[in-house]
């Protein structure tokens, strides 16, 4: 069923807003657009004239996905655009800079925002510098809790203040925001390569830095070649497309340190009612992400 | 003890590097003695304790720092600029790259080879030139030790040579209190001859040389160098403090740039701190 | 030859007066870079620059300063800091000897030889003596505007003077904060037996800096317009605490 929605001006086509996307937890597109929208104030500064990869799940969670990096060729004019390079050719992305592309994306589904650390307009120099957090099988959410308090403190012992929010899966991200324009990918990774390493050292039981499936069972990969301008993470504030709609979601510090010694992972999964209700009454805790300048050091 | 300091000086170098910074800059490598690799970080011995002062802009007391200048174009040049050349005839310049100094003694650029052990008696004090301490990195604290023990019991040290840079250092490592010491030394054709300056082979007077013998031996006592303080020193932190009770210190503006003391092993500075951590926790 | 004389002055002690002077006794040879610029090749020299304003500062906007904390200094005159340098003295006054023995090497800084002033004026009593009694002399003594305290002993057929470090000056081993390790009686004594196979006498001609030669090898290559193979560093996997027994016995058959 069809329905045309104004949003912020403009006129909508939104369809299948009954369909249950996702069908044993019980959320509908409709649910997904009105989280969105109701996000969108905090979620929109951290998508701004970035190159979206959409993740679209048109039958539900439980069906086919696809990645699309191309922006639709069906697009309303309305939809800003970006040429970026990709493996040598030139592909026309969508940015989401406003509220109607935010709905319209998520009309087609695309459940989980992905976007690189770059933005469009300078997709060499990456904003941030990040320590993807990935639990092997047989470890899991605290375990990247615990590796990522060590983080915290290696990287304030560098005068380096960084950032974490759940991926909205069994792992967590830290983001070091760099915002300089004279940031590089290589520093951005043979950084986090050279801490993943040193922490790999240190804590060999806990952390790899290594991607071999073999090394990963117990312990939490810190995937630093994440930082690259061909890669993309999942946006702050995205829905994830498991059995339940969790959000990559913000965390405090303190609430880190508060679960690490509870262990409770329910306590780090962070569902939309929830993240809603948590950013109106905190706001933003990644805002600093995307304003505070930092240097590298001993590069 | 005499030498108490209320005036505390920062850890930070100077604006005046002395000679010791060249190894300073924070070296990882290997220490090795046949088969056994040990993974080691060289560090300081040595905190100097003349005071340093530092330059600064007269106008808005913001600090000063050597750079390198390009003169034709008026700039600072960056490192990723800059190469080092060999000067063969005036303005004509060989060029060498850090890849190709490496290439040198490519064993010895990361790994410090023991290739014998010596007892250090037999060694003149003239050779010696300057003292740093090898820490373990994580993993080889067994072996670092195991080869502390080692030479301890055997009264020994170990004779090696290793490359950084520009240069290739011979060292002698030894065991001090529980720990690696490492002192560079000098090559023995950097160690000038005395024979000109020495007087004519003549013993002098017996009995003023034993006469001297008793003084001599009236004045013998322990070494405890504790008991000597650098007067200049002294003199200098009182002035300043003197000078911080009459005014406040003036304040430099604010540098968002980190200032680089040289290129530092961004690794040997993470394991610092992780063990930093590891002390504190 | 030895170094040049650079200083003039008097050993004293009771009432022993010798004049010397002092040589540098070290000279190190190394080939010098210059630094360059990359694209032109135009010798870049060294400036002091203002960290905020990024321009070079001339001699005469520069003031000194120390550094209380981070971005805070205390102004100082040139005047005031010439008034706390050491009177100029030209005595070298021995305070006390030691043994030579006791004076661990962590200690000594610099080296000079001493040439007698005059002759016969008891330099070769006192270093008879000294290298008899195989003791050093400690002494303090200003040169140049600084203070300093050294060691004063024989030294094949002259005197040397050591300048010193003090006390507060060297890094105690337990700030390194090392953790003690269990080390089993194997281990020691395999460890133990590969020093004794691999130990010599010191024979310091032995070594030379090959370095310099090699450098100097390079450069001439480079100016006759030759290739230059690049060799990569290698890097020796570290010993793992459990293959640390192994590695030691392996060695040991290597060199016995």
């Amino acid at each position: 069923m069809k329905k045309v929605a104004e949003v912020a001006g403009r006129k909508l086509t939104l369809s299948n807003l009954e369909k249950d996307l996702y069908p044993s937890f019980g959320f509908t597109k409709a649910q997904i657009l009105e989280y969105y929208r109701r996000i969108s104030p905090f979620l929109l500064p951290h998508l701004h004239d970035r190159a979206l990869t959409l993740k679209r799940y048109p039958e539900g969670v439980e069906k086919e996905f696809f990645f699309e990096k191309r922006c639709p060729a069906y697009r309303p004019a309305w939809v800003t655009t970006a040429e970026v390079a990709h493996g040598g050719e030139s592909l026309t992305a969508c940015l989401v800079n406003d509220l109607h592309t935010l709905i319209w994306v998520e009309n087609l589904a695309s459940l989980e925002l992905h976007v690189p650390l770059a933005r469009a307009a300078s997709p060499e120099t990456p904003d941030a510098l990040v320590f993807d957090l990935d639990p092997g099988e047989q470890a899991d959410i605290l375990a990247c809790a615990r590796v990522a308090l060590i983080l915290r403190d290696l990287l304030s012992q560098l005068r380096l203040k960084g950032y974490v929010k759940t991926s909205g899966l069994k792992g967590l991200h830290v983001y070091v925001p760099l915002n300089r324009p004279e940031t590089t990918f290589g520093d951005t990774k043979k950084f986090s390569k050279a801490v993943a390493e040193v922490l790999q050292r240190n804590y060999p039981d806990l952390v790899t830095a290594k991607m071999a499936k073999e090394e990963r069972k117990k312990r939490v990969f810190i995937n630093w070649s994440q930082n690259d301008a061909a890669k993309t993470m999942v946006c702050v504030y995205s829905l994830r497309a498991r059995e339940k709609p969790f959000v990559s979601f913000p965390l405090a510090w303190e609430e880190l340190e508060d679960f690490a010694e509870q262990d409770d992972p329910e306590r780090l999964h962070v569902l939309p009612a929830d993240a809603l209700d948590r950013v109106e009454k905190r706001g933003d805790l990644f805002r600093d992400v995307l304003a505070k300048k930092q240097q590298l050091p001993y590069l | 003890m005499k030498n108490k300091r209320s005036l505390r000086l920062p850890a930070k170098s100077s604006a005046t590097p002395g000679r010791e910074t060249a190894l300073q800059g924070i070296w990882t490598g290997t220490i090795s003695f046949s088969l056994v690799a040990i993974p080691v970080q060289l560090v300081k011995a040595i905190e100097p304790g003349r005071v340093s002062f530092h330059l600064l802009h007269r106008r808005d007391y913001s600090p000063l720092s050597r750079r390198m200048v390009c003169p034709k174009e008026e700039r600072e040049v960056p490192p990723e600029e800059m190469i080092r050349g060999y000067e063969i005839a005036p303005d004509k310049y060989i060029l060498v790259t850090d890849e190709e100094l490496e290439s040198l003694a490519p064993e010895r650029s990361r790994t410090i080879e023991i290739v014998e052990f010596i007892a250090l008696e037999e060694v003149d004090p003239i050779y010696y030139d300057h003292p740093y301490y090898l820490v373990p990195l994580p993993g080889g604290e067994k072996a670092y030790q195991l080869l502390v023990e080692v030479m301890r019991r055997a009264n020994k040290a170990g004779l090696a040579k290793f490359v950084l840079g520009e240069r290739e250092y011979l060292v002698a490592v030894k065991s001090t209190q529980g720990a690696l010491s490492l002192i560079t030394l000098h090559y023995p054709e950097e160690i000038l001859p005395e024979e000109d300056i020495a007087p004519p082979a003549d013993t002098g007077e017996a009995g003023e040389k034993s006469r001297l013998m008793k003084v001599i031996k009236g004045m013998t006592s322990p070494f405890h160098p504790a008991k000597y303080a650098d007067a200049r020193r002294e003199k200098i932190l009182k002035l300043l403090e003197g000078k911080l009770k009459k005014r406040a210190a003036v304040e430099a503006p604010e540098v968002t740039e980190e200032e680089g003391t040289g290129p530092v092993d961004l690794v040997a500075v993470l394991e610092a701190s992780m063990r930093k951590m590891k002390k504190d926790r | 030859m030895a170094g040049r004389a650079i200083w003039k002055g008097y050993i004293h002690f009771g009432n022993v007066e010798v004049p010397v002077k002092l040589h540098t006794a070290v000279k190190e040879e190394r080939i010098q870079f210059h630094l360059l610029h990359r694209r032109d090749h135009v010798r870049l020299k060294q400036q002091m620059v203002c960290a905020y304003e990024k321009v070079p500062v001339p001699v005469e906007e520069q003031t000194k300063g120390f550094e209380v904390e981070e971005g805070k200094y205390i102004l100082v005159d040139p005047e005031e800091l010439e008034q706390t340098e050491p009177e100029d003295s030209r005595m070298i006054e021995v305070q006390e000897f030691v043994e030579t023995t006791q004076i661990d090497p962590f200690f000594l800084e610099r080296v000079y030889y001493l040439e007698p002033d005059l002759p016969g004026k008891g330099y070769n009593e006192l270093a008879g003596a000294l290298g008899e009694m195989d003791v050093a002399g400690l002494c303090t003594w200003t040169m140049r505007k600084r203070s300093y305290l050294g060691a004063l002993q024989r030294s094949g057929k002259v005197l040397r003077l050591n300048t010193l470090r003090y006390a507060d000056e060297v890094i105690a081993v337990q700030s390194l904060g090392l953790e003690e390790i269990p080390l089993s009686e194997k281990e020691l004594e395999i460890g133990s037996a590969l020093i004794r196979q691999l130990t010599a006498t010191f024979e310091p001609q032995k070594f030379t800096n090959e370095h310099q030669k090699k450098l100097q090898n390079l450069i001439e290559k480079k100016a006759r317009g030759e290739k230059i193979t690049l060799l990569r560093p290698r890097r020796l996997p570290p010993t793992e605490s459990d293959k640390l027994l192994q590695a030691l016995e392996a060695s040991l058959k290597k060199v016995a």
